[in-house]
Order: structure tokens, then C-alpha cells, then sequence
């Protein structure tokens, strides 16, 4: 019982570092990235690859997550320019149709080039005891990666200035700008650091049990329902989202089987864009 | 109900019919190209569904695989369980599928979502009817699929027939989508697509038409897909993927022009030549829709016929 709660956390600690990239995106560049998840596969496979190499294993790591940042400046200097052109609605379906394009993409290419790379990252001791629960290493390594991640957010957002910033241009665009505001660099700095922390999500997948290049559109998708189920412009939300559906994925996953528990998400994620639009636990973050 | 402004419609119609006719000509027999031939029909078929709920009502449906899926699906395993007759099951999945549509619809509308939450929710439905299919092993045999028998009386069994029935409902369909254009219906059609609001404040009831057109196109996806489970002898998850489906379909309309009689019939058209080209090449397909998706959309909005129309000046429906 207590070990099925310790795995849920990790799980839901990993979806939310996966989606609080997408809840910035979203909330600064007002574009829904669906080429999210295959930041994170591009970051465990060139990891992988790397390893493969022969390069040790924390800078291949590194290395594969500062590549998955170079792909999303690559991404936002070139196609995101095109949507950013436009307002509102026309720009949220113009980055919807351009990151669905982008996803397939990088799906297919990925696919043909690099069918069987997988990322599996193992430790050289395999397990610790917490809490009287014997826990496996790299799944404490890959929580302890997302909280220090989080946490890092979470100053950088309170207390530095372009931290402000960022806050400023998703309570109010036409405000932010007002008070000299440059828009197009910090949103280009937000894509970018949520493409890393997309990267820094696909590592800790290879951490906890294995990446391979099919996962992107499976990782977008979680990424999506957490933060849709935490509201997508509520960054705390996303966060609280994230542990509570890994909570209950992982409780599901044992008791009533994962096609059944997909579901459950999914319609909780549906359900909560119809009854709540302003994330399940909109009121209180 | 016959008026002159129609006559271009119906030429432009008699006109894609006789070519669709002739087309098992020229497949020479082959029944591999025939089968392609086919599968191009029904894809043509859902091109014209969606183009009426995002043509023209700007509803992003992304469960188009899953409303055929469905009505496939339910017809299927009806006959299997309970032994009642295509006739009856048929209908039944397409009550189904356009029901579901519709609830979609409505459920969006009033919450007054964006077009981008009804994607997301639709996306979420596609996964949901996948995760379902493969769940539900008992009835639907998860990934294996099920092997279909057509309607009997050798109805959907034999090859060149198959591929006149499924002309014909496509026929049909656009028949549907030119009266539904031309009437009343499809001048409210055109006014909130322009600006909802406006239309609203002019006495249109925006809510009840945005829902009739999800209802008529789930409906379409319905028959199609109903259809093409039993023409196709096989039916497994993969057929109606997100992949398989929605991508292409959403290609096609974008390439043949929204909004337009011809448009999505010519995108499916274009769309199934260029996809057997780049067959051979795996994988790459979705590196090859994925880059069709963005230069389309950037370059190419307004799609093939609308682009046609301005080079040799002439009014192509």
C-alpha cells in the first residue's frame, strides 16, 4: 500500500514536470504544444545514443536535454514565429495544427531512423529503503531530478525579475507590454525552458522504466490531461494535478488494469474542460 | 428547389461521378489498385463529413476514426452477440456515432469552449474509444480485430459492386452537402461562421445549427465507417486510428479547399496518390503528413479549388 502511494508520487511528480512545460507554453506563448512529448523522446534518444557512444552516462543525460532545448529554439524561432503573427483563437489553431504537423514529423522520422534505441538508465546501487519500503534508486534519482526542477521553477517565477516577468505576461499581454515588456524573448526563453524540462521528464522516464521512440504522442497526451485536469494556465494547478493523477494512475494501474485506467484519466481530463474549464482544483491555486 | 445558381453543382457533380465511375476502367483489373480505388471513396466520404463540421462550422473535430470507429464497430459485434441482422445494426451505429456528435457539439457549444478545447476533448474521445477497443477483448478481440462478412447476399462481397456501392454513398452525400449549403441552413452556416456573435444578435439559433452539423457529418462518419467495416471483411482498432484517419482526412480537406463542394473530394483524390507514393517508404509517411500538415496550413490555406477559381477565373463549386 504504502509502496503503490511512493510510486504514484514519483509518477506524479514526472507528470508534472513533463506538463508544467506545457502549462508555461500554453500560458505565455498562448500556444498548445503538441510536439511536447517528442521533445522529451528527442532528449532520452539522443541520451541513449550518446551512451551508446560510448559517453558516460550524467553528461549524455545533460547533453540530451540541452538538445531537446536547441530543438524547441529551433521550433519557436522558425514555425511558432508564423502563429505568434496572429491573436487569439486564429493563433491558438495555428499552433495546434503547426505542433500536430511538427509531432508527426519528428514521429516518423524518429521511427525510420532510430527504430529500436531505447533509453534505460540503471544505477549502481538498485535499491534504498524508505520509510520501511524498499524503493529502486533510479526511480528516487529520477523524483529527485523533478522536485529540484519544480522547485527551481518555482523561485526563479517568485523571485527573480524575468521570473516577473513571465507572470506578468500571462495574467495581462497588453499590461506586460505597457511596462516594457520585451514579449518575443521571453516567450522564446519559456519554449525553450519548457522543451528542457520536457527533456529533463524523458530522462527521468528512462530513469523509471524505459524510453522508446513510439512514446512521444503517448507522452504529449499525459501531459495534455494533467494540464487540462489543473487548469491550463495555473501553474501551481498543473503541479497539484500532476501528483494527484499520478496517485490514482498508478492505484488504477493495480486494481482495475491500464486500459481501463487511461480511461478514467482521459474522461476525467474531458470532463473537467466541460465542468470546470478553470482546472479541477481551479478555485484554490 | 431546383434553381439556376444549383446548375454549375450539378454539372460539377455529374462531371466527378462520371470519372469516379470510369476509374475500375483503369485499374485494369488489378484488384489490389481497385481496393485502393475504394478506400479512396470511403476516405472521400469522411473528407465531405468533416468539411461540413469544420468547413463550415468551425467545430475541430479530432474523433473523426473514432465516430466511424464506433458505428463500425457496434454493427459488427451486434451481429456477432446478438445474431440481428446488418440491416438493423447498420443503422443502429450510425444512430450511435451521430448521437455521440451531436453531444459532443451541444456539450461544447454551451460551454462556449474554444476551438481548441473541442480538440482536446475529441482527441481525448479518440483515445478513449482506442483504449476502450483494446480493453473490451471480449467483445471486439482488442488488437486481432474481427473478420467481417458483408451484408449478405453477396452484397459488399464482391469487388467491383463494393466500389459502386460506396460511390454511391458518396454521391449521396455530396448531394446531402449541396442542398444543405444552399438552403436556409447553409446561409446560417455562413453567417456564424463569419462572427457567431453577430449571427446570434441576427435571430440565428448558433447553437442548434452547429449542432445539426455535427449531427449530419457524425452521422456521415458513421455510414462510411459502418460501411467500410463490412466492404473491408477485417476491422481492427488500427483502421480507425488518430494515424490512419484523422490526419489524412484533415489533409485532405486543408489541400482541397474548406468550405467547398469540390474541395474535399480532390484533397482525398490528390491525398491517396501522393500517400501511395511515399508508401515504400515506411514509417516516413507520418514525416511526410506532418510536413503537409504545416506547409499547407501556412502557405496553402485556402486549398486547391479556391485557388483554381482565381487562376482561370471561373466559378468551381
Amino acid at each position: 500500500m504504502i509502496s503503490l502511494f511512493i510510486d504514484g508520487i514519483i509518477c506524479g511528480l514526472q507528470l508534472s514536470l513533463l506538463a508544467v512545460g506545457l502549462t508555461l507554453i500554453f500560458g505565455l506563448g498562448g500556444v498548445l504544444n503538441l510536439a511536447h512529448g517528442q521533445l522529451a523522446v528527442i532528449a532520452g534518444i539522443s541520451a541513449a545514443g550518446l551512451i551508446g557512444a560510448g559517453v558516460n552516462v550524467p553528461l549524455a543525460a545533460l547533453l540530451g536535454v540541452l538538445i531537446a532545448g536547441a530543438s524547441g529554439l529551433v521550433l519557436d524561432r522558425s514555425l511558432m514565429l508564423m502563429a505568434y503573427r496572429y491573436k487569439g483563437e486564429a493563433r491558438l489553431l495555428l499552433g495546434l495544427v503547426l505542433t500536430l504537423g511538427v509531432s508527426l514529423a519528428i514521429e516518423g522520422y524518429l521511427n525510420y531512423s532510430f527504430p529500436l534505441v531505447a533509453l534505460t538508465i540503471s544505477l549502481p546501487i538498485l535499491n534504498v529503503t524508505l520509510f520501511g519500503v524498499v524503493v529502486r534508486t533510479t526511480a528516487i534519482v529520477a523524483a529527485l531530478i523533478a522536485i529540484l526542477t519544480l522547485l527551481s521553477l518555482f523561485l526563479f517565477l517568485k523571485v527573480t525579475s524575468l521570473g516577473k516577468a513571465v507572470r506578468s505576461i500571462v495574467q495581462n499581454e497588453l499590461g506586460a507590454e505597457l511596462c516594457g515588456i520585451d514579449q518575443a524573448s521571453v516567450r522564446t526563453f519559456i519554449f525553450i525552458l519548457g522543451s528542457l524540462m520536457a527533456g529533463l521528464a524523458g530522462i527521468a522516464q528512462g530513469l523509471t522504466a524505459s524510453l522508446d521512440v513510439r512514446m512521444g504522442m503517448e507522452f504529449t497526451i499525459f501531459a495534455l490531461i494533467v494540464a487540462t485536469v489543473g487548469g491550463v494556465r495555473s501553474i501551481n494547478g498543473t503541479l497539484a494535478a500532476g501528483i494527484l493523477l499520478g496517485v490514482v494512475n498508478v492505484f488504477a494501474s493495480f486494481y482495475v488494469g491500464t486500459y481501463l485506467t487511461f480511461i478514467i484519466l482521459l474522461t476525467t481530463a474531458g470532463l473537467t474542460i466541460l465542468l470546470r474549464p478553470r482546472g479541477l482544483l481551479g478555485d484554490w491555486t | 428547389m431546383i434553381n439556376k445558381r444549383s446548375w454549375p453543382d450539378y454539372g460539377a457533380l455529374l462531371i466527378v461521378c462520371l470519372i469516379l465511375a470510369l476509374i475500375p476502367l483503369a485499374t485494369g483489373g488489378s484488384p489490389y489498385y481497385l481496393r485502393l480505388a475504394t478506400l479512396m471513396l470511403v476516405y472521400m466520404t469522411y473528407a465531405v463529413a468533416f468539411n461540413i463540421i469544420f468547413g463550415h462550422t468551425k467545430q475541430l473535430f479530432l474523433c473523426m476514426g473514432a465516430l466511424a470507429g464506433c458505428s463500425g464497430y457496434l454493427s459488427v459485434v451486434l451481429i456477432r452477440e446478438l445474431g440481428l441482422p446488418p440491416g438493423v445494426t447498420m443503422p443502429l451505429g450510425v444512430l450511435f456515432a451521430s448521437s455521440l456528435g451531436a453531444v459532443f457539439s451541444y456539450a461544447s457549444v454551451r460551454r462556449g469552449l474554444g476551438v481548441i478545447f473541442v480538440g482536446v476533448i475529441t482527441i481525448a474521445f479518440t483515445l478513449v474509444f482506442h483504449n476502450l477497443i483494446l480493453g473490451l477483448r471480449v467483445l471486439t478481440s482488442g488488437e486481432d480485430g474481427i473478420v467481417t462478412r458483408g451484408l449478405g447476399f453477396g452484397v459488399l462481397e464482391h469487388r467491383l459492386a463494393s466500389y459502386y456501392i460506396l460511390l454511391a454513398i458518396l454521391l449521396l452525400s455530396l448531394l446531402l452537402y449541396h442542398f444543405l449549403i444552399s438552403s436556409r441552413i447553409g446561409l446560417a452556416f455562413r453567417a456564424l461562421n463569419d462572427n457567431e456573435l453577430t449571427a446570434e444578435l441576427a435571430g440565428i439559433d448558433v447553437t442548434r445549427y452547429k449542432v445539426l452539423a455535427a449531427f449530419i457529418g457524425s452521422a456521415l462518419f458513421g455510414i462510411a465507417g459502418a460501411f467500410y467495416a463490412q466492404y473491408n471483411g477485417f476491422i481492427s482498432p488500427d483502421i480507425f486510428s488518430f494515424v490512419s484517419v484523422d490526419t489524412p482526412v484533415f489533409i485532405m480537406v486543408l489541400l482541397g479547399g474548406m468550405g467547398t463542394l469540390l474541395g474535399p473530394i480532390i484533397g482525398a483524390g490528390v491525398f491517396t496518390i501522393v500517400n501511395e507514393l511515399v508508401r515504400p517508404l515506411g514509417y516516413l509517411n507520418l514525416l511526410v503528413y506532418g510536413v503537409f500538415l504545416i506547409v499547407l496550413f501556412l502557405l496553402f490555406r485556402e486549398g486547391l479549388v479556391v485557388t483554381l477559381r482565381k487562376m482561370v477565373k471561373l466559378h468551381i463549386p
